[in-house]
């Protein structure tokens, strides 16, 4: 069992995502980085990998590498930024793990940071835009929420559900972060509260969409377990890909590059465990259950619902609260996303009493464009 | 100098596709890109231009509230799916104040209108959009 991981988590730190408007880029990955490799037992580090969206764009900065690794202290040791929208960080991780798997042994350092609020939301919603083809959909004033709520109509529309049943993913999930520490919004909703939210883009409402935060996530992956703590090792991931341009795909209720990703990572079917799903708005949480094969299409709104992805039941989704309830930190989300598994497995606080042993991370990039599907189990 | 925040020839040679809807046609099988691509599904790489049809159907729209820095001005936005001759097409729906009464299969036609302008010194964007042909009022 034990050289049966691509990597292994021996490392990990977030910080608790939020506006961090007295700190930059810098102050958030030394924040992070420092912890997590600290937790590893400060091994050597073959590589650096930056998971950041939007360096460049609110940041102002481009080459982060050399910035970020001065100002933690953390010498000669290459650094890669990996830039793949809000889908960073999960390959940003992909690419470490293929880096391990070359190098035969060692460590790599896996940093996803970002900064949307540097600027203010309009411009958010620009940079958001940019996940979408620039020339023929950001041109026009499209933005990825607009897309989603495409989805959100179609998929209504052929499994008859009422919005009403939609609302239920916001309010498990500020259910659920409303228990995490690291959440974002840590207050539970209503379904009042959903339903009297303003409209972003019909059906979508205020409710359906996750928060920019600024954060930063760090972990450090080996090739060896540390001896000394709990095994943790990703056993295997996935890559999927869908149509770039939105309108010339024809079915708008599936997000077809998680369906390849979990087909690339294998049989998904009887999986038990924790699961962490990339819920940038609510129907792409609900969307990438049935495109994962937790359930058939059309259900998981049903499923959800009568609470078969709660805790305690067979697949428990987003028990940290999801992008909905932690925040969308864009570049770093796919790294909250994994740290977030990594607690559960562990039953760190407050995810302890869980006893799961096997975990999915699926992280997406913007609307169906890019996804990677990784499992974890703990290694006995 | 005043800063310019969007590309001339950004805009410029995609002037084919915003004016005229112009898409390609692959030589060997027949299936119509828009946007254009440099490969065909099939293999080819050798297509001919191919205007697509002025009217078709809506599949789907939304109204979109929460907009970018360059639509302030313009918020709500009104996008739609319309099927032109097969092949699918996004944009901007207009002439519709009251898009609650669009329906599925709605009919469309192909306009062309202002998209957006570079500040008050840079220069305007145009392109084509989507108009109910009913209308929707």
């Amino acid at each position: 069992m034990r050289n049966s991981a691509l990597g292994y988590i021996n490392g990990f730190a977030i910080t608790p995502p939020g506006r961090y408007y007295d700190k930059g880029y810098r102050e958030l990955f030394a924040e992070v980085a420092l912890k997590a490799l600290e937790a590893a037992g400060n091994p050597d580090i073959k590589a650096i990998y930056v998971a950041s969206a939007l360096s460049e764009l609110t940041g102002e900065q481009l080459a982060i590498g050399n910035v970020l690794r001065d100002y933690a202290g953390l010498r000669n040791i290459p650094s890669i930024r990996i830039e793949n929208g809000d889908g960073s960080g999960g390959f940003a991780i992909m690419t470490a793990l293929n880096h391990l798997a070359s190098a035969g042994n060692g460590c790599m350092l896996v940093v996803g940071v970002d900064k949307p609020h540097e600027v203010i939301s309009l411009k958010q919603n620009k940079y958001a835009s940019y996940l979408l083809d620039s020339d023929y959909e950001a041109y026009f004033g499209a933005t990825p929420v607009a897309l989603a709520a495409i989805m959100a109509k179609q998929y209504m529309r052929s499994y008859e559900y009422k919005y009403e049943d939609l609302a239920t993913w916001a309010i498990k999930m500020h259910e659920r972060g409303a228990k995490n520490p690291y959440a974002y919004f840590k207050r539970a909703a209503k379904l009042k509260d959903v339903l009297d939210s303003e409209l972003v883009a019909d059906p979508l409402r205020l409710y359906d969409v996750s928060p920019f935060v600024d954060g930063a996530a760090a972990l450090v992956l080996c090739s060896k377990p540390n001896p000394n703590d709990l095994a943790i090792g990703v056993v295997n991931y996935g890559f999927g890909a869908s149509n770039s341009y939105f309108a010339s795909r024809n079915d708008y209720t599936v997000l077809s590059s998680v369906v390849e990703a979990a087909k690339a990572v294998g049989p998904l079917e009887g999986f038990n465990g924790v699961v962490s799903v990339h819920d940038t708005y609510s129907i792409f949480g609900v969307l990438a259950l049935e495109a994962l094969g937790l359930c058939k299409r059309g259900s998981a709104l049903r499923l959800l619902n009568e609470g078969y992805f709660d805790q305690g039941g067979r697949v428990m989704v987003n028990l940290d609260g999801g992008l909905k309830a932690v925040g969308n930190s864009m570049g770093a989300s796919g790294v909250y996303q994994m740290v977030g598994v990594v607690m559960q497995l562990r039953g760190d606080k407050p995810f302890n009493g869980l006893n799961a042993e096997s975990a999915m991370v699926e992280d997406m990039v913007g609307v169906d464009q890019e996804s990677v599907v990784f499992t974890l189990r703990v290694v006995k | 100098m005043v800063d310019q925040n969007l590309s001339v020839p950004k805009y410029w040679r995609k002037i084919p596709q915003y004016y005229r809807l112009t898409a390609v046609k692959c030589r060997k099988c027949g299936r119509v890109y828009f946007p254009p691509r440099a490969a065909c599904e099939c293999g080819s790489r050798e297509f001919d231009e191919y205007e697509l049809p002025r009217r078709g159907k809506l599949i789907e729209y939304t109204v979109l509230r929460s907009v970018t820095s360059d639509f302030e001005k313009q918020r709500p936005l009104a996008f739609g799916i319309a099927d032109l001759g097969g092949v699918r097409v996004f944009g901007q729906l207009v002439d519709c104040p009251n898009p609650d009464k669009l329906s599925e299969g709605a009919e469309v036609e192909v306009v062309f209108r202002r998209v957006k302008e570079d500040s008050d010194y840079g220069i305007i964007y145009y392109g084509f959009k989507l108009r109910p042909v009913k209308g929707c009022w």
